[in-house]
Protein backbone atom coordinates (compact mmCIF):
# COMPACT_ATOMS: atom_id res chain seq x y z
CA UNK A 1 0.00 0.00 0.00
CA UNK A 2 1.69 3.58 -0.82
CA UNK A 3 0.97 6.68 0.57
CA UNK A 4 -0.70 7.93 -2.63
CA UNK A 5 -3.81 6.16 -2.01
CA UNK A 6 -4.08 7.34 1.69
CA UNK A 7 -4.40 10.95 2.20
CA UNK A 8 -4.32 12.51 5.26
CA UNK A 9 -8.15 12.65 6.33
CA UNK A 10 -9.78 15.25 7.16
CA UNK A 11 -8.54 16.34 10.65
CA UNK A 12 -10.83 16.78 13.61
CA UNK A 13 -9.05 20.38 14.65
CA UNK A 14 -7.92 22.57 12.27
CA UNK A 15 -4.38 21.70 13.18
CA UNK A 16 -2.40 18.37 11.91
CA UNK A 17 1.14 17.50 13.07
CA UNK A 18 1.74 13.69 12.21
CA UNK A 19 5.01 12.52 12.19
CA UNK A 20 6.28 9.93 9.56
CA UNK A 21 8.54 6.89 9.62
CA UNK A 22 10.13 5.93 7.25
CA UNK A 23 12.70 3.43 6.43
CA UNK A 24 15.17 3.94 2.99
CA UNK A 25 14.68 6.87 0.27
CA UNK A 26 11.78 5.27 -1.77
CA UNK A 27 9.45 5.46 1.75
CA UNK A 28 10.77 8.92 2.02
CA UNK A 29 9.38 9.96 -1.25
CA UNK A 30 6.22 7.87 -1.02
CA UNK A 31 5.08 9.39 2.05
CA UNK A 32 6.54 13.45 1.46
CA UNK A 33 5.72 13.72 -2.35
CA UNK A 34 2.14 12.37 -2.40
CA UNK A 35 1.58 14.85 0.72
CA UNK A 36 3.17 18.08 -1.28
CA UNK A 37 0.76 17.48 -4.56
CA UNK A 38 -2.34 17.11 -2.51
CA UNK A 39 -1.85 20.38 -1.22
CA UNK A 40 -1.29 21.71 -4.49
CA UNK A 41 -3.83 20.45 -6.00
CA UNK A 42 -5.83 21.68 -3.11
CA UNK A 43 -4.57 25.18 -3.57
CA UNK A 44 -2.73 25.18 -0.32
CA UNK A 45 0.95 26.99 0.15
CA UNK A 46 3.54 24.66 0.61
CA UNK A 47 6.70 24.15 1.67
CA UNK A 48 9.51 22.08 2.55
CA UNK A 49 12.04 21.91 5.27
CA UNK A 50 14.33 19.24 5.26
CA UNK A 51 18.00 18.36 5.60
CA UNK A 52 19.73 19.22 2.37
CA UNK A 53 19.61 16.27 0.69
CA UNK A 54 16.62 15.00 1.44
CA UNK A 55 15.57 18.25 -0.34
CA UNK A 56 16.89 17.51 -3.48
CA UNK A 57 15.73 13.98 -3.50
CA UNK A 58 12.28 15.63 -2.91
CA UNK A 59 12.49 18.89 -5.50
CA UNK A 60 13.56 16.28 -8.06
CA UNK A 61 11.01 13.86 -7.43
CA UNK A 62 8.08 16.87 -7.79
CA UNK A 63 9.92 17.85 -10.91
CA UNK A 64 8.45 21.37 -12.28
CA UNK A 65 6.15 20.83 -9.33
CA UNK A 66 8.83 21.87 -7.36
CA UNK A 67 8.78 25.65 -8.50
CA UNK A 68 5.92 26.08 -6.56
CA UNK A 69 7.13 25.27 -3.22
CA UNK A 70 8.88 26.66 -0.71
CA UNK A 71 12.22 24.61 -0.14
CA UNK A 72 14.20 25.31 2.83
CA UNK A 73 17.59 23.24 4.33
CA UNK A 74 16.94 22.09 7.42
CA UNK A 75 20.02 22.19 8.61
CA UNK A 76 20.70 25.62 8.03
CA UNK A 77 17.35 27.56 8.37
CA UNK A 78 16.94 25.12 11.41
CA UNK A 79 19.81 24.39 12.92
CA UNK A 80 18.91 26.10 16.06
CA UNK A 81 15.46 23.80 16.88
CA UNK A 82 14.33 27.12 18.98
CA UNK A 83 14.21 29.37 15.68
CA UNK A 84 11.90 26.73 13.47
CA UNK A 85 9.26 27.81 14.80
CA UNK A 86 9.56 31.66 14.32
CA UNK A 87 11.59 31.56 11.98
CA UNK A 88 10.20 28.67 9.54
CA UNK A 89 6.94 27.15 10.69
CA UNK A 90 4.91 30.11 11.27
CA UNK A 91 7.18 32.28 9.07
CA UNK A 92 5.86 30.88 6.50
CA UNK A 93 2.35 30.01 7.80
CA UNK A 94 1.57 33.79 9.20
CA UNK A 95 2.76 35.36 5.55
CA UNK A 96 -0.49 33.16 4.00
CA UNK A 97 -3.86 34.32 4.13
CA UNK A 98 -5.86 33.55 7.80
CA UNK A 99 -8.08 30.65 7.78
CA UNK A 100 -6.17 29.09 4.20
CA UNK A 101 -4.89 25.45 5.04
CA UNK A 102 -0.83 25.69 4.85
CA UNK A 103 0.98 22.26 4.49
CA UNK A 104 4.66 21.55 5.82
CA UNK A 105 6.96 19.20 5.89
CA UNK A 106 9.46 19.43 8.99
CA UNK A 107 11.92 17.36 9.62
CA UNK A 108 14.08 18.98 12.45
CA UNK A 109 15.77 15.77 13.68
CA UNK A 110 18.03 13.42 11.81
CA UNK A 111 20.68 10.75 12.31
CA UNK A 112 23.59 13.08 13.18
CA UNK A 113 21.96 15.73 15.48
CA UNK A 114 23.91 15.45 18.38
CA UNK A 115 23.41 14.56 22.56
CA UNK A 116 23.44 18.12 22.92
CA UNK A 117 21.51 19.73 20.37
CA UNK A 118 18.41 16.53 20.95
CA UNK A 119 17.08 17.96 24.56
CA UNK A 120 16.43 20.95 22.13
CA UNK A 121 15.50 19.12 19.20
CA UNK A 122 12.29 17.17 21.35
CA UNK A 123 10.97 20.29 23.00
CA UNK A 124 11.00 22.07 19.72
CA UNK A 125 8.68 19.18 18.22
CA UNK A 126 6.44 18.94 21.45
CA UNK A 127 5.97 23.03 21.23
CA UNK A 128 5.05 23.22 18.13
CA UNK A 129 1.68 21.87 18.69
CA UNK A 130 1.19 24.80 21.45
CA UNK A 131 2.16 27.29 18.29
CA UNK A 132 -0.30 25.99 15.98
CA UNK A 133 -3.14 25.82 17.96
CA UNK A 134 -6.34 26.45 16.64
CA UNK A 135 -4.26 26.93 13.28
CA UNK A 136 -5.39 25.71 9.72
CA UNK A 137 -2.18 24.15 9.09
CA UNK A 138 -0.64 20.54 8.48
CA UNK A 139 2.83 20.01 9.59
CA UNK A 140 4.15 16.24 8.64
CA UNK A 141 7.96 15.33 10.46
CA UNK A 142 9.68 12.65 8.71
CA UNK A 143 11.96 9.90 11.16
CA UNK A 144 14.42 7.81 9.19
CA UNK A 145 13.51 5.11 11.60
CA UNK A 146 16.56 3.29 10.81
CA UNK A 147 19.13 4.69 11.47
CA UNK A 148 17.55 7.19 14.50
CA UNK A 149 17.82 5.66 18.14
CA UNK A 150 14.99 3.85 19.78
CA UNK A 151 14.45 6.76 22.16
CA UNK A 152 14.38 9.49 19.87
CA UNK A 153 11.33 7.25 17.86
CA UNK A 154 9.76 6.83 21.03
CA UNK A 155 9.71 10.46 21.90
CA UNK A 156 8.48 11.33 18.26
CA UNK A 157 5.15 9.13 19.50
CA UNK A 158 5.21 11.72 22.24
CA UNK A 159 5.57 15.07 20.18
CA UNK A 160 2.35 13.73 17.69
CA UNK A 161 -0.58 13.55 18.42
CA UNK A 162 -0.73 11.28 15.29
CA UNK A 163 1.65 8.71 13.25
CA UNK A 164 2.59 6.99 10.34
CA UNK A 165 4.00 3.53 10.78
CA UNK A 166 6.50 2.50 8.53
CA UNK A 167 4.88 0.83 5.46
CA UNK A 168 3.04 3.95 5.01
CA UNK A 169 -0.03 2.49 6.73
CA UNK A 170 -2.96 4.63 7.31
CA UNK A 171 -2.71 8.18 9.82
CA UNK A 172 -3.45 6.76 13.24
CA UNK A 173 -3.62 8.55 16.56
CA UNK A 174 -0.78 8.26 18.62
CA UNK A 175 -1.27 7.15 22.32
CA UNK A 176 1.82 8.13 23.53
CA UNK A 177 0.82 11.67 23.00
CA UNK A 178 1.77 14.04 25.64
CA UNK A 179 4.23 17.17 24.56
CA UNK A 180 3.97 18.33 27.90
CA UNK A 181 5.31 15.96 29.67
CA UNK A 182 8.18 16.25 26.66
CA UNK A 183 9.12 19.45 27.48
CA UNK A 184 9.34 19.09 30.79
CA UNK A 185 11.64 15.24 30.66
CA UNK A 186 14.06 17.42 28.64
CA UNK A 187 14.17 20.31 30.92
CA UNK A 188 17.74 19.49 31.68
CA UNK A 189 19.90 20.96 33.78
CA UNK A 190 22.76 22.66 32.64
CA UNK A 191 25.81 21.57 35.05
CA UNK A 192 28.72 24.41 35.71
CA UNK A 193 31.60 24.53 33.55
CA UNK A 194 34.86 25.21 35.20
CA UNK A 195 37.53 27.40 33.58
CA UNK A 196 34.90 29.68 31.92
CA UNK A 197 35.37 33.65 31.89
CA UNK A 198 32.73 34.27 34.99
CA UNK A 199 31.21 37.59 35.40
CA UNK A 200 28.51 38.28 37.89
CA UNK A 201 26.06 41.80 36.41
CA UNK A 202 23.50 44.13 37.72
CA UNK A 203 21.95 46.60 35.54
CA UNK A 204 24.78 49.50 36.21
CA UNK A 205 27.28 46.83 35.07
CA UNK A 206 25.36 45.60 31.74
CA UNK A 207 27.53 47.10 29.64
CA UNK A 208 30.50 45.73 31.01
CA UNK A 209 29.09 42.21 30.32
CA UNK A 210 28.92 42.45 27.05
CA UNK A 211 32.76 44.38 26.71
CA UNK A 212 33.67 40.86 28.85
CA UNK A 213 31.64 38.85 26.45
CA UNK A 214 33.02 40.73 23.26
CA UNK A 215 36.22 40.60 24.64
CA UNK A 216 36.47 36.39 25.29
CA UNK A 217 34.70 35.93 22.52
CA UNK A 218 37.48 37.47 20.41
CA UNK A 219 40.57 36.13 22.19
CA UNK A 220 38.63 32.73 21.63
CA UNK A 221 38.49 32.93 18.32
CA UNK A 222 35.56 34.86 16.97
CA UNK A 223 35.32 37.48 14.27
CA UNK A 224 33.01 39.53 12.47
CA UNK A 225 29.54 39.04 12.45
CA UNK A 226 29.74 36.26 14.70
CA UNK A 227 31.38 38.12 17.32
CA UNK A 228 28.62 40.91 16.86
CA UNK A 229 26.27 37.91 17.28
CA UNK A 230 27.91 37.12 20.72
CA UNK A 231 27.66 40.72 22.17
CA UNK A 232 23.80 41.25 20.99
CA UNK A 233 23.22 37.74 22.92
CA UNK A 234 24.74 38.33 26.15
CA UNK A 235 22.94 41.94 25.76
CA UNK A 236 19.97 40.53 25.80
CA UNK A 237 20.02 37.90 27.96
CA UNK A 238 21.68 40.14 31.11
CA UNK A 239 19.20 42.80 30.35
CA UNK A 240 16.08 39.93 30.68
CA UNK A 241 18.38 38.64 34.05
CA UNK A 242 17.67 42.28 34.99
CA UNK A 243 14.16 42.94 34.38
CA UNK A 244 12.51 39.47 34.74
CA UNK A 245 15.45 37.18 36.55
CA UNK A 246 15.93 38.94 39.54
CA UNK A 247 17.52 41.97 38.79
CA UNK A 248 21.51 40.01 38.19
CA UNK A 249 22.59 36.91 37.00
CA UNK A 250 26.33 35.63 36.05
CA UNK A 251 27.80 35.66 32.88
CA UNK A 252 29.87 32.90 31.31
CA UNK A 253 31.78 32.90 28.27
CA UNK A 254 34.16 29.64 27.11
CA UNK A 255 34.97 27.40 23.99
CA UNK A 256 33.81 24.03 23.36
CA UNK A 257 34.62 22.33 19.70
CA UNK A 258 33.92 24.67 16.94
CA UNK A 259 32.15 26.84 19.55
CA UNK A 260 31.85 29.40 21.80
CA UNK A 261 29.60 29.46 24.28
CA UNK A 262 27.73 32.18 26.37
CA UNK A 263 25.69 31.48 29.37
CA UNK A 264 23.39 33.35 31.57
CA UNK A 265 22.10 32.40 34.82
CA UNK A 266 19.61 34.19 36.99
CA UNK A 267 16.99 33.56 39.81
CA UNK A 268 13.89 34.23 37.62
CA UNK A 269 11.93 31.20 36.45
CA UNK A 270 10.77 31.25 32.82
CA UNK A 271 6.93 30.59 33.25
CA UNK A 272 6.14 30.70 29.08
CA UNK A 273 7.38 27.64 27.26
CA UNK A 274 6.88 29.70 23.96
CA UNK A 275 9.09 32.66 24.83
CA UNK A 276 11.45 33.32 22.19
CA UNK A 277 9.89 31.01 19.86
CA UNK A 278 6.59 33.08 18.74
CA UNK A 279 6.91 35.23 15.64
CA UNK A 280 7.18 38.94 16.65
CA UNK A 281 4.41 40.97 15.05
CA UNK A 282 5.46 44.36 13.17
CA UNK A 283 3.69 46.28 15.75
CA UNK A 284 4.81 45.01 18.90
CA UNK A 285 6.94 47.11 20.96
CA UNK A 286 8.92 44.56 22.97
CA UNK A 287 9.78 41.51 23.69
CA UNK A 288 12.07 40.37 20.69
CA UNK A 289 14.98 39.40 22.97
CA UNK A 290 15.14 36.16 23.11
CA UNK A 291 13.56 35.92 19.62
CA UNK A 292 16.59 37.77 18.47
CA UNK A 293 18.81 35.03 20.33
CA UNK A 294 17.25 31.77 19.14
CA UNK A 295 17.54 33.55 15.31
CA UNK A 296 21.14 34.38 15.83
CA UNK A 297 23.00 31.35 17.80
CA UNK A 298 23.70 27.96 16.02
CA UNK A 299 21.85 26.35 19.74
CA UNK A 300 20.37 27.20 22.71
CA UNK A 301 19.33 25.74 25.39
CA UNK A 302 17.37 26.38 28.41
CA UNK A 303 16.95 25.36 31.92
CA UNK A 304 14.37 26.47 34.50
CA UNK A 305 12.96 25.68 37.58
CA UNK A 306 12.53 26.99 40.98
CA UNK A 307 16.57 27.46 41.41
CA UNK A 308 16.56 29.89 38.23
CA UNK A 309 17.00 29.50 35.08
CA UNK A 310 20.07 29.05 32.59
CA UNK A 311 20.62 30.06 28.76
CA UNK A 312 23.00 28.93 27.06
CA UNK A 313 24.42 29.64 23.39
CA UNK A 314 26.59 28.31 20.74
CA UNK A 315 27.96 30.89 18.30
CA UNK A 316 30.53 29.06 15.39
CA UNK A 317 34.53 29.60 15.06
CA UNK B 1 15.23 74.48 14.71
CA UNK B 2 13.54 72.57 17.53
CA UNK B 3 14.93 72.80 21.16
CA UNK B 4 17.47 70.24 20.85
CA UNK B 5 19.86 70.27 23.57
CA UNK B 6 22.49 67.89 25.51
CA UNK B 7 20.55 65.35 27.12
CA UNK B 8 21.41 64.40 30.86
CA UNK B 9 21.68 61.13 31.33
CA UNK B 10 21.60 58.76 34.22
CA UNK B 11 21.51 59.33 37.93
CA UNK B 12 25.06 60.19 39.12
CA UNK B 13 26.93 56.31 36.88
CA UNK B 14 29.80 57.32 34.69
CA UNK B 15 28.35 54.94 32.08
CA UNK B 16 26.40 53.92 30.23
CA UNK B 17 25.47 56.87 28.83
CA UNK B 18 23.82 58.56 25.75
CA UNK B 19 24.69 62.29 24.36
CA UNK B 20 22.93 63.38 21.91
CA UNK B 21 23.52 66.82 20.33
CA UNK B 22 21.94 68.41 17.07
CA UNK B 23 23.71 68.16 13.91
CA UNK B 24 25.61 70.65 12.07
CA UNK B 25 22.88 72.49 10.01
CA UNK B 26 19.93 71.08 11.49
CA UNK B 27 17.79 68.10 10.05
CA UNK B 28 18.98 65.51 12.58
CA UNK B 29 21.10 64.61 15.46
CA UNK B 30 24.41 63.39 16.36
CA UNK B 31 24.13 60.68 19.04
CA UNK B 32 27.19 59.45 20.95
CA UNK B 33 27.57 56.38 23.90
CA UNK B 34 25.14 53.15 23.42
CA UNK B 35 22.10 52.67 23.38
CA UNK B 36 20.54 49.89 26.00
CA UNK B 37 18.66 49.57 29.05
CA UNK B 38 19.97 52.54 30.96
CA UNK B 39 19.81 54.70 28.23
CA UNK B 40 16.26 53.53 26.73
CA UNK B 41 14.29 56.59 27.68
CA UNK B 42 16.66 59.23 26.32
CA UNK B 43 16.70 57.66 22.90
CA UNK B 44 12.80 57.18 23.12
CA UNK B 45 12.46 60.92 23.56
CA UNK B 46 15.24 61.75 20.78
CA UNK B 47 13.06 59.31 18.75
CA UNK B 48 9.22 61.26 19.72
CA UNK B 49 11.30 64.79 18.86
CA UNK B 50 12.86 63.66 15.71
CA UNK B 51 9.11 62.36 14.44
CA UNK B 52 7.61 65.78 15.92
CA UNK B 53 10.21 67.91 14.18
CA UNK B 54 8.16 66.96 10.25
CA UNK B 55 11.74 67.02 8.65
CA UNK B 56 10.90 65.18 5.10
CA UNK B 57 14.69 63.73 5.91
CA UNK B 58 15.27 63.34 9.33
CA UNK B 59 19.47 62.49 10.13
CA UNK B 60 20.43 60.28 12.95
CA UNK B 61 24.49 60.32 12.97
CA UNK B 62 25.23 57.06 14.85
CA UNK B 63 29.30 56.78 14.08
CA UNK B 64 29.90 57.21 17.39
CA UNK B 65 27.04 54.71 19.07
CA UNK B 66 28.69 51.78 19.64
CA UNK B 67 25.89 49.67 20.44
CA UNK B 68 21.89 49.32 19.92
CA UNK B 69 19.91 46.42 21.59
CA UNK B 70 17.23 44.88 20.13
CA UNK B 71 14.56 47.12 22.00
CA UNK B 72 16.58 50.53 21.07
CA UNK B 73 16.41 49.14 17.10
CA UNK B 74 12.90 48.56 17.91
CA UNK B 75 11.95 51.98 19.24
CA UNK B 76 13.77 53.23 16.27
CA UNK B 77 11.24 51.13 14.24
CA UNK B 78 8.28 52.48 15.93
CA UNK B 79 8.90 55.91 15.43
CA UNK B 80 9.79 55.24 11.64
CA UNK B 81 6.62 53.94 11.43
CA UNK B 82 4.93 56.96 12.86
CA UNK B 83 6.45 59.21 10.12
CA UNK B 84 3.83 59.91 7.82
CA UNK B 85 3.73 59.79 3.58
CA UNK B 86 7.41 61.16 1.96
CA UNK B 87 9.41 61.34 5.48
CA UNK B 88 12.02 59.12 6.46
CA UNK B 89 15.16 58.46 9.09
CA UNK B 90 18.41 58.64 7.35
CA UNK B 91 20.46 56.41 9.62
CA UNK B 92 23.94 57.26 9.19
CA UNK B 93 27.10 54.70 10.19
CA UNK B 94 25.28 52.88 13.24
CA UNK B 95 26.66 50.01 15.11
CA UNK B 96 26.87 46.79 13.29
CA UNK B 97 24.17 45.50 15.99
CA UNK B 98 21.48 47.94 15.00
CA UNK B 99 21.97 47.09 11.34
CA UNK B 100 21.64 43.60 12.18
CA UNK B 101 18.58 43.86 14.09
CA UNK B 102 16.75 45.99 11.45
CA UNK B 103 17.62 43.42 8.83
CA UNK B 104 16.00 40.61 10.93
CA UNK B 105 13.05 42.45 12.37
CA UNK B 106 12.35 45.03 9.95
CA UNK B 107 14.07 44.62 6.19
CA UNK B 108 11.53 46.30 4.67
CA UNK B 109 10.72 49.33 6.64
CA UNK B 110 10.94 51.98 3.87
CA UNK B 111 11.30 55.20 5.87
CA UNK B 112 14.15 54.03 7.61
CA UNK B 113 17.42 54.63 5.21
CA UNK B 114 20.85 53.43 6.48
CA UNK B 115 23.51 54.92 5.16
CA UNK B 116 27.06 53.93 5.53
CA UNK B 117 28.92 57.05 4.31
Amino acid sequence: MSAAAEPLEAPAGPFVHPALFYRDDQEYLEGTVPFVREGLAAGEPVAVAVPGDRLRMVRDALGDDADTVRLLDMREAGRNPGRIIPGVLRAFADSRPAGKRVRIIGEPIWAGRSATEYPACVQHEALINAAFQGRTATILCPYDAVRLPAHVLADAHATHPTVIPVGARPVRDSEAYAPDAVVARYNEPLPLVADAMTLPFTADSLPSARHAASDEGRRLGLTGVTLNDLALATAELTTNSVLHGGGSGVLRVWAEDGHVLCEVRDRGRMTDPLAGRRPASREQRGGRGLLMVNLIADLVRVHTGDEGTTIRCWFPR
Amino acid sequence: MGDHHRTPYGPGTPAPCLTVRPLEGGRGVRAAGEIGLATHTIWERVLEQAVREGEAVYYLELSEVTFVDVAGAGALAAAAERLGDGRRFVVRRPPPALSRVLDMFWPDLSTIEVSMS
